[in-house]
């Protein structure tokens, strides 16, 4: 038993070995981060709070900026990027349709149908993040399954400027992984894709294109037979 | 999320002067909006914009009306090492007994008047004008605030590195030269 | 409005000359000889009492090193950037302002003043005319070079230069 090679095991005599930290000894509640005595932590806030407060732009942008630069680190190419970039957009978008749902009360319901979910997403949700809807909602002609939304100019690429070798990245990927997210959310599998589309007026344009998995339009298919 | 932050910089009060409206319909539009500002600037003619980082080395260089010689990279490189220099001195110079001196700031020629604003930063910022300009103070407090926003907010810009930002270059030009 | 102080600089870069002013409004070594009114602080106010050498940062031969590096270098920026026609005629900091004339001959005139003064273009134009010209060039016992000043320092230029500093507007 001396020689016992349990990782759990060594790991607790070498701690009893060294001597204590004292960082713990010195917690008490007066210092602890997330139960404040005062009880005004962001946990004991209501949530509809935040609801209608704004956030700086300039805080964002440069918060997002090194989100950017952090994923850049551990990616070889641009696609590579920009699915790191949707994952983060992801996890925001799970969390975030939690939220919208819940302060919808008993008004919210869940979308069961393509146009409906696109719509929720287009109106409420954009608005919601972006205090503004996205600017046009379109069906692509060729293709069943493709949906695009486009966004003029995307608050997340406002001051970003993509290099010339990287020209096939927008980093609105991250807005096409709450798209996605919401999607998941309400059982309409998707993959969804930021590609820049500029016109005259806006450089910046982003459109989101949305690809159904089959058995949504299969399921979408049998809801209209019905 | 629509707040604009506001640049800081060193000499606000030499940033802020009294802005005289050329036109009394510019007065009347609110001064905040865009196209105010552009409206504004429509008149003014300015040849060039420079800037250097706080080492002294030329990281943006952009002609915008005839009116400056044309130079190689590398002489400009040089000019602005020079001017780095010699901003140091202006200040080492100063007959008054004040310690916080401030370097060059307005430079005047024949042909050509010069604004230079130094961040606190250090950033150094030149606009070059067509001399009698009055408001070049609003011009250069523009250029920084342009490069706040599309320069540093750019996470593919890497500090104190050659400036090779498409948007604020569209927006230096829009601002500059609004009709065109 | 206030001078601070002149310098001239001859065609070999050499400071041949250089006077300066104290001004008696920011100066605390200097006792003050009226009363501190309102008005005071924003009358003309020169004074020509040399300023002693000690208790400015650098010494004025130092000083004008620095200064012609500065005008030498500016003047060659300028003459790069707008072709050699133009000319450098002065800049301002935050403190002070440097006005700068130069003579077909390179001679070089060179005077600080507050910031709030105008062009002195012509007026540097008028010391070389007028004062220079007749008292430094028309002068039979001044010698063609000026090494070390010789020549420019004589009394008739000393007080013309005072006495056109006091008409400045």
């Amino acid at each position: 038993m001396n020689r016992d090679p349990s990782p759990f095991r060594t790991a607790s005599t070498a701690s009893t070995a060294t001597s204590p930290t004292p960082k713990y000894a010195n917690l008490t509640a007066s210092t602890n981060l997330r139960y404040s005595l005062t009880r005004k932590s962001i946990y004991d806030r209501h949530l509809n709070r935040t609801k209608t407060s704004e956030l700086s732009k300039s805080a964002f942008a440069f918060l997002f900026g090194e989100m950017v630069q952090y994923a850049q680190k551990k990616v070889y190419g641009v696609q590579d990027l920009e699915k790191k970039l949707n994952l983060h957009g992801y996890a925001v978008g799970q969390r975030f349709l939690e939220l919208l749902l819940w302060r919808d009360g008993r008004t919210a319901k869940r979308e069961t149908r393509i146009l409906g979910i696109l719509q929720f997403i287009s109106h409420q949700l954009y608005r919601a993040i972006f205090q503004k809807q996205a600017d046009t909602l379109e069906k692509v002609r060729e293709n069943d399954d493709e949906y695009m939304i486009s966004d003029n100019d995307p608050v997340v690429n406002t001051y970003i400027s993509v290099p010339k070798e990287m020209s096939q990245l927008n980093c609105g990927a991250f807005i096409a992984g709450i798209i996605e997210a919401v999607l998941d959310g309400h059982c309409f599998p998707a993959k969804v894709t930021a590609h820049t589309a500029p016109n005259e007026m806006w450089p910046g344009r982003t459109v989101f294109l949305i690809k159904f998995e089959p058995e949504v339009l299969e399921r979408e298919a049998l809801r209209v037979g019905s | 999320m629509a707040k604009k932050e506001q640049a800081s910089c060193s000499s606000t009060a030499n940033l802020q002067p009294t802005l005289s409206q050329p036109h009394p319909s510019a007065a009347s539009a609110a001064p905040a909006s865009p196209q105010a500002r552009f409206r504004y600037l429509a008149t003014m003619v300015v040849y060039a914009v420079l800037i250097l980082n706080k080492a002294g080395g030329l990281i943006y260089q952009r002609d915008f009306n005839p009116g400056l010689q044309k130079l190689s990279s590398n002489d400009y490189l040089i000019l602005a090492g020079t001017f780095h220099g010699v901003h140091a001195i202006t200040s080492q110079i100063s007959p008054t007994n004040d310690s916080a001196s401030s370097g060059l700031e307005v430079l005047e020629s024949e042909n050509f008047v010069m604004r230079c604003f130094q961040t606190l930063t250090g950033t150094k910022f030149l606009v070059f004008a067509e001399p009698r300009q009055p408001n070049l103070d609003v011009v250069v407090r523009r250029v920084y605030e342009l490069y706040a926003d599309y320069v540093m907010k750019n996470p593919f810009y890497q500090i104190e590195m050659p400036i090779r930002s498409e948007g604020f270059d569209r927006h230096l030009t829009s601002y500059i030269k609004p009709h065109q | 409005m206030v001078v601070y102080s002149f310098f001239i600089f001859d065609r070999h870069c050499e400071c041949i000359y250089i006077r300066q002013w104290l001004d008696t409004t920011s100066s605390a070594t200097q006792p003050l000889s009226r009363p501190v009114t309102a008005s005071s602080a924003t009358t003309v106010a020169i004074s020509v009492v040399e300023k002693p050498t000690s208790g400015s940062k650098l010494s004025m031969a130092e000083q004008a090193k620095l200064v012609f590096g500065v005008i030498f270098s500016l003047r060659n920026m300028v003459k790069k950037l707008c072709g050699p026609d133009d000319s450098f005629l002065c800049y301002r900091t935050g403190q002070y302002k440097l006005h700068y004339y130069e003579t077909l001959s390179s001679l070089r005139f060179v005077m600080l003043t507050d910031i709030r003064t105008e062009s002195l273009k012509s007026s540097l134009h008028q010391v070389y005319v007028n004062l220079y010209v007749e008292y430094v060039v028309k002068n039979p016992l001044s010698p063609v070079e000026h090494g070390g000043g010789e020549g420019v320092n004589n009394e008739m230029f000393e007080l013309g230069i005072d006495s056109f500093v006091r008409t400045i507007p």
